[in-house]
């Protein structure tokens, strides 16, 4: 359900792109044409290797993108029904929000070969997705206990009313199982099974030869009898993107996500005979590109001085100059692709450098004599070029309206301490990424009284108690509608408030060869399992 | 005197000099902040009177980019060669002089910063300290010193036990007042010849933390205008050629230049 209408509309937005929509629909005729095909091995570009591959422990996209073919969630997104089962085959909230009734998938088995239970699904949640997971810590927050009245049904108890639509749209990402039988009794952040991932996915890990590649083996006893289809995927690493696009070109590689290859490169992809440019698929991962804002600093708490800001920077320069065109401008802090909550009746600024210049001055900072008003640090996250670049684009602007600004660049560690820890900036320019739920990730960016040192998180020095008021009854109310209206009354209050400033958003790009079938079809697909991906003759 | 200068110290020193006047003129020929977006991305060159060497992605002018990265690594380079030949004599000179425990001490610290690559120490150096000019310069000075200080050493060592050596001393002239006034001056000679290759190593290791993003990113540099360009390579391969080409320029000029007077120091000292 939350993202039914996505695929469409991700296609309306980029019909610009008039040649990557032509491929993908080329492509979609030749998949309906043939039945699927077993074997054969599929080769992707990977570009990073994380040290803990657990998606149970590190719900992100770097470890999903291999271990999600390993290890399943209690669900994943899709595009008609919103929820597509995988361990769990039906699921059901209570009325109270109290509790949250789980039927698992029957028959399903380790790659040890041992059986998959309730247990599993209770272990998961009670030892790892609550104490240790990034995201579960927020949303498993409330939970007591996880009953096992037997092997096939988990129940959920929660000490605090929990929205069933939460727990619903944490299913893709938050609820990961890990074998108990294998962390029962350990250290399980130290567990070696975080790099020899065992679960109950499509695929079976493989090996791992640091710098070079990951190799994960079809699983012939799959519960879906007749997936996989391929017979193995290897991930290959490479940390130079622009290698990535010639092994594409030579067939060396079939398959890059998240936007490996640059998007300058993807028009000159496009036309090469054999290769296709995918837009789709990333609807669930949608990002955004943010301006984020240390309050500590005096002129900054003015919001006359945020707003100023705000009307200093125009977004639509980022979408065609930085993203070349793959990108929108974005309103507020839930994205367009996130359909079920996502309102445009919100405060909307026009780009407009005088009105900014009039609200600088009668906040009472006027130009000085060096024709600056103040100057700050800013901080551009290093992790993509789209980042480092906007913060280019940031500082060229703000000068335009008199405000200096120094550029600090560090690498990611010493970004994320700088800001999320130290709180050793003014602006930075931020990348957070929107999962499928307001309470999942987007709420902490804004919530005050947070502990410095959580990352990712509202370390602005925000605290506004009315935002901090409807976020907490947001989190408690059970009824969707009335759910779904505290998130709109939050993304207005965030759009008038602007404690950080959401610029842009966006979604990745695959390129992959024409022979990989089935890309794309669903809204995670890049870290979802692909086990009805197959290669064509 | 010109007669010992090599055709290609000749070059070496033409090209050094446009590259100091294009330095100090930046200003005039790019004016504005040469990071500033000014027109249309990806602009091949020779296309647009306005951008001689065409845009980045962003809409760059290349020109500008690559005049005032002139600048940064001419300054870079001469600032921390001159730290580093300037710390080398000391310590060379020190050692060398003093002799005993003093120069045992002095050369065992020469050879511990001789066993780590320089590229390797700047690298750590500049992670740990923070990517700005100075801390370039710095990690740089640090990194590149042991070369001219044993130089120096061997010079004064052999230098030290000569009569006009004596002669001072009986005039009563103090130990570190010879080493300096007496002695140096006639060691320094053969460092000059170290001047280009110290200053060559700075301009190459200042854009190659530039390209790894050790840099001050408030400032342009060829380095990280090659880092820049690597991702379109592709598309717009004049974006690693042009500023690729104005390191091995500068690097070649500044060493050429170097070598010439190496040689006829050479030829000075055989007379």
């Amino acid at each position: 359900m939350a993202t039914e209408f996505s695929l469409s509309r991700r296609h309306l937005l980029l019909s610009g792109t008039a040649i990557t929509a032509a491929t993908l629909l080329g492509r979609q005729r030749l998949a309906g044409a043939q039945p699927a095909r077993d074997g054969g091995t599929l080769i992707a570009a990977a570009d990073t290797e994380p040290r803990n591959l657990n998606p149970a422990i590190v719900a992100s996209n770097g470890v999903f993108y291999v271990a999600s073919k390993v290890i399943e969630p209690l669900a994943e997104m899709d595009y008609e029904t919103g929820l597509r089962p995988l361990l769990a085959i039906d699921w059901q909230g209570s009325d109270d929000g109290l509790t949250f009734t789980v039927q698992l998938r029957p028959n399903v088995t380790w790659h040890d070969g041992t059986p998959f239970t309730s247990a599993d699904v209770a272990f998961s949640a009670m030892e790892v997705w609550k104490p240790l997971q990034n995201l579960g810590r927020v949303v498993f927050r409330n939970l007591e206990s996880v009953d096992t009245p037997d092997d096939g049904t988990a129940v959920f108890n929660f000490s605090e009313p929990t929205p069933p639509q939460l727990i619903e749209n944490a299913m893709p990402a938050l609820t990961s199982v890990i074998p108990k039988h294998l962390y029962e009794g350990t250290d399980i952040a130290e567990n070696p099974h975080n790099q020899d991932l065992v679960g109950t996915g499509p695929f079976r890990f493989g090996e791992h030869r640091p710098g070079e590649f990951y190799r994960l083996h079809r699983n012939e006893d799959y519960w879906a009898e007749t997936l996989p289809y391929l017979d193995e995927i290897v991930f290959r690493v490479f940390p130079d993107r622009g290698a990535i696009a010639a092994g594409l070109e030579t067939g060396d590689i079939q398959v890059s996500a998240f936007s490996a290859v640059p998007l300058v490169e993807l028009e000159r992809m496009a036309a090469i005979d054999g290769v296709s440019v995918i837009p789709g698929g990333y609807e669930g991962i949608t990002y955004q590109i943010t301006l984020e804002i240390n309050h500590r600093r005096p002129e900054l708490a003015d919001p006359r001085v945020r707003q100023a800001i705000r009307q200093a920077l125009d977004p639509s320069f980022i979408v065609d100059t930085v993203f070349l065109g793959y990108a929108t401008a974005a309103t507020g802090p839930v994205p367009q692709t996130a359909t079920d909550f996502y309102t445009d009746d919100v405060q909307m600024y026009e780009t407009d450098t005088d009105a900014a210049e009039a609200l600088l001055d009668e906040a009472g900072y006027p130009r000085g004599d060096d024709g600056n008003r103040f100057s700050l640090r800013l901080r551009p996250a290093p992790w993509f070029a789209q980042t480092r670049a906007t913060g280019d684009y940031v500082r060229q602007a703000l000068r335009g309206i008199g405000i200096d600004v120094e550029i600090v660049s560090a690498d990611p560690a010493g970004h994320i301490n700088a800001v999320y820890t130290e709180h050793d900036f003014d602006l930075a320019v931020g990348s957070p990424v929107y999962r499928n739920d307001p309470a999942i990730s987007t709420t902490i960016l804004f919530q005050g009284g947070l502990p410095a040192g959580v990352p990712f998180a509202n370390q602005y020095g925000y605290d506004n108690p009315q935002m901090n008021e409807i976020i907490s009854s947001a989190s408690e109310t059970i009824d969707t509608a009335e759910r779904v209206g505290l998130y709109n009354d939050f993304q207005r209050l965030a759009s008038e408030d602007l404690p950080i400033i959401n610029l842009v958003e966006f979604t990745f790009i695959t390129v992959a060869r024409d022979d990989v079938q089935n890309i794309a079809n669903n809204p995670r697909w890049a870290t979802s399992s692909w086990a009805d991906t197959w290669i064509s003759d | 005197m010109m007669r010992h200068w090599s055709i290609g110290g000749v070059i070496g020193a033409a090209v050094l000099a446009v590259l100091v006047l294009v330095a100090i003129a930046a200003p005039w020929l790019a004016p504005g902040d040469p990071l500033d977006i000014v027109g249309r991305p990806l602009l091949p060159p020779f296309t647009d009177p306005r951008f001689p060497l065409g845009t980045d992605q962003l809409g760059r002018n290349v020109f500008a980019g690559l005049v005032h990265g002139t600048r940064v690594s001419l300054l870079v380079g001469l600032a921390a060669a001159a730290a580093a030949i300037g710390v080398g004599i000391l310590v060379g000179t020190v050692a060398g002089f003093l002799g005993g425990w003093t120069d045992e001490g002095l050369m065992r610290v020469t050879e511990a910063f001789q066993t780590i690559p320089t590229f390797l120490l700047a690298l750590a150096m500049v992670s740990a300290l923070g990517a700005s000019t100075v801390n370039v310069v710095l990690a740089i000075a640090i990194s590149s010193w042991p070369a001219t200080a044993r130089l120096v050493r061997a010079e004064i060592l052999s230098l030290k036990s000569r009569d006009y050596v004596d002669a001072a001393r009986l005039a009563g002239m103090s130990r570190l007042g010879i080493a300096f006034r007496e002695v140096l001056p006639g060691a320094v000679q053969p460092v000059l010849a170290l001047i280009g290759i110290t200053v060559g190593v700075a301009i190459l290791v200042e854009s190659s933390l530039a390209f790894l993003g050790l840099s001050d990113p408030n400032q342009v540099s060829w380095g990280g205008m090659v880092a820049n360009g690597r991702a379109v390579l592709r598309t717009a391969p004049y974006l690693v050629a042009i500023p690729g080409a104005a390191v091995a320029v500068a690097v070649l000029s500044v060493s050429l230049v170097g070598d010439a007077m190496g040689r006829r120091l050479l030829v000075s000292r055989e007379r």
